[in-house]
């Protein structure tokens, strides 16, 4: 494998009593999209800041593009933290420009770059409307631009498909694919796990500030494949033993379970009940989701 | 340093593309000249004889009054008859009020003489009016209380003819030249609209940024200080430009109407004035810019930030509202001490320039503590900049701020 774009070591940051992230670790490759999962709190965002040396880490090494952040260096990464990050009372162009030149792009190759970009995301007629008067599917867009138009080496964003509709989300998860093909390090944070196995290569999954899952997406869900099953049939499968989740979809319960459960305990326990009638049982490969929500509920259990 | 110059093109571009900006920097002046200058001009005037006859004069008014205590014996010559007119009784006052013969009636009650009571009747009081018939009874209760009418005169303005011998060698000031009251009160006027609106800006161009979280997509480019300077710079230069504008104008506007050669010899409108008005308000600006920056960065949005704005730009302000203060009497104690502390220094001796002649000692003593004081500030304020700051939404509070001014 090549040298990574990102190696964070060991990462930790404390925020007065609160201990933001600890002991973090992972490393990101060129051309993949890396999945930088978690619950709300969990310490993502603290953990992108001090890889983009906005934050300084209390102990931990952070390495990007092969060494410390320079001037130089940062002009090589496209950031869209969540939502908003735009100014809501300037117009779209001179926004968008201002925005490229900080990146050290010259004013008119930005102006080029920028009408190609508001022609291909359909913007191109709303570039001399205010931010605030534009559609939220719209904004987002505009922040995808920001984001893209000086055609950084690492792109992080977050929660990039916020507010799109399908063609959008569509025609951003090309982009992302293109930038991806073109050798591009992508770090994506997201609550949307389908988009996450689409498109991700590998994750690391964060929970109350530690690195609770990391690597690639396949191997983790072989990983917990012995903890997902498909059920269908006639009657309440309510209060099985050690299910942690449980959502129907198309007539059939996909169950999640916990770590120390197996299938034959949940199938055994079926067997014994007679007000329910079985017509299918098998092991599946859990969705992210799936292990999203296992994960993060041991974690709670545990704690 | 490319960057920080893109800040502050970006802060100019943004703050003169306002419309409010022009607004403002047209039409507030005119109206606090109009609030504030004009009333306290014409109460100055209020109490001259000579004023007083020539508004009876020329006023369209008619006033009556009932002398119950019996002391108005003739009218003053000079104040034409149907001007004031007398009735036997309150009844009679009143009926003619009422039927629209007078604007008001006065009623001198019967113990005048021991209680100074004088009860004036109209159909509405104008609070702004500097000048109504109160005065032309004035007049006409003086004129009928003492026997020589030149005394009159001297009863409403004792000392007309004042002549003051200063040992120091200085032009005598010309109290009753309008520019004596005006050009101090417009320079502390121009100092402290420039510095506290574009210190205002500061702190929305600050909340803004954290509010809509840009901030966060800037701090990737820049370092939090490279942002404060810029915007410092960049919202300077916009002040600069609001100060042209308002002293340009004014100069402007006062040339065409052919005043300028009307400033008293007194008022010091030098290369000197404008050197020192250019350094006081640098100086000022930084400060209050800095201030108000730091406010910025700890604010999480507009809405928290401009509650504490007004403790923070109120030593500004204090010059402001003591400006008789300056203008009867720049050289006295409540005007000296007032441009030696630092924080209020910038109006107060911009003023006091304007004013009179200021001791050079009093000038290197209150711009040495200014500059430090500055100094201090933008240290403090570069150490409020922080990406933890910045980047929080924690509410504002007083508590808060002093702990984040301790360190």
């Amino acid at each position: 494998m090549s040298e990574p774009t990102v190696s964070l070591q060991h990462l930790s940051k404390r925020f007065g009593d609160v201990q933001a992230v600890s002991d973090v670790s992972f490393e990101v490759y060129p051309g993949e999209i890396f999945g930088l999962l978690g619950p709300n709190g969990a310490g993502k965002t603290t953990t992108i800041r001090m890889m983009l040396d906005i934050f300084r880490p209390d102990r931990g090494e952070v390495r990007v593009f092969g060494g410390t952040l320079d001037e130089q260096a940062k002009e090589r990464i496209g950031y869209m933290p969540e939502e908003r990050g735009l100014y809501k009372d300037q117009k779209l162009e001179p926004t968008l420009i201002y925005l490229a030149t900080l990146k050290g792009m010259a004013e008119a190759t930005a102006r080029e770059r920028l009408y190609e970009w508001l022609h291909r995301l359909d913007l191109y007629e709303h570039r001399h409307k205010k931010v605030q008067d534009l559609s939220r599917g719209m904004q987002q867009k505009a922040q995808i631009i920001a984001t893209l138009i000086h055609e950084p080496d690492l792109i992080v964003v977050d929660e990039p498909f916020s507010g799109l509709d399908p063609v959008n989300t569509r025609l951003v998860k090309d982009i992302m694919e293109e930038q991806r093909q073109a050798g591009k390090t992508i770090i994506m944070s997201t609550h949307q796990m389908y988009q996450v196995e689409a498109l991700c290569n590998r994750i690391v999954l964060i929970n109350r500030g530690r690195v609770v899952l990391y690597g690639e997406v396949e191997e983790i869900k072989r990983r917990f494949s012995a903890h997902a099953l498909v059920i269908e049939g006639q009657g309440d499968f309510s209060n099985l033993p050690g299910v942690l989740d449980m959502r129907r979809q198309n007539g059939a319960y996909h169950v999640a379970l916990a770590p120390h459960v197996d299938a034959q305990t949940v199938l055994r326990a079926l067997a014994a009940r007679e007000d329910v009638f079985i017509e299918r049982f098998e092991l599946a490969e859990p969705s992210l989701e799936d292990i999203f929500v296992m994960v993060v509920q041991r974690e709670g259990d545990d704690a | 340093m490319r960057n920080i110059g893109l800040v502050i093109r970006h802060e100019i571009k943004t703050t003169l593309s306002r419309r409010s900006f022009w607004l403002l920097t047209v039409l507030f002046p005119a109206m606090v000249i109009v609030a504030t200058a004009i009333p306290q001009w014409l109460a100055g005037d209020a109490l001259d004889e000579a004023n007083v006859l020539q508004a009876a004069q020329q006023s369209l008014a008619h006033i009556g009054y009932v002398d119950e205590a019996g002391i108005v014996k003739a009218l003053p010559p000079g104040i034409p008859p149907d001007t004031v007119v007398a009735y036997p009784d309150e009844a009679s006052a009143q009926a003619a009020l009422e039927a629209g013969e007078l604007d008001q009636y006065f009623v001198i009650v019967p113990d005048f003489l021991e209680s100074g009571r004088v009860v004036a009747v109209s159909e509405q009081f104008n609070v702004f009016s500097g000048l109504n018939g109160a005065e032309l009874v004035k007049y006409l209760v003086s004129y009928n209380l003492v026997d020589r009418p030149e005394v009159v005169g001297l009863l409403l303005d004792p000392t007309p003819k004042e002549t003051r011998v200063a040992l120091a060698p200085r032009p005598p000031r010309d109290e009753d030249n309008p520019f004596t009251f005006f050009v101090p009160f417009a320079a502390m006027f121009v100092l402290f609209f420039v510095i506290s609106m574009t210190a205002g800006y500061m702190l929305r161009s600050v909340t803004q940024e954290k509010e809509n979280r840009t901030v966060e997509v800037l701090l990737l480019s820049l370092s939090p200080r490279q942002l404060m300077v810029g915007k410092v710079l960049g919202l300077g230069v916009v002040a600069l430009v609001q100060m042209a504008v308002w002293m340009g104008g004014g100069l402007l506007a006062m040339d065409r109407a052919r005043l300028v050669t009307q400033i008293p010899e007194h008022i010091q409108l030098t290369p000197g004035f404008v050197i020192l008005t250019l350094v006081y308000f640098v100086l000022g600006y930084l400060l209050y810019a800095s201030a108000l920056g730091a406010l910025g960065a700890l604010a999480p949005n507009v809405r928290e930030g401009t509650q504490f704005t007004f403790i923070i730009i109120l030593p500004l302000l204090l010059p402001f509202w003591l400006n008789t203060a300056f203008v009867s009497n720049p050289d006295g104690g409540v005007a000296l001490v007032l441009s030696l502390i630092p924080l209020t220094a910038p109006t107060s001796m911009v003023a006091r320039l304007a004013a009179t002649q200021v001791p050079t000692w009093q000038v290197a003593v209150s711009l040495g503590g200014l500059l430090i004081t500055t100094y201090g500030f933008v240290v403090m304020a570069a150490r409020f900049f922080r990406p933890d700051t910045l980047l929080t939404s924690t509410s504002l509070s007083l508590r808060r701020i002093l702990r984040e001014a301790r360190g």
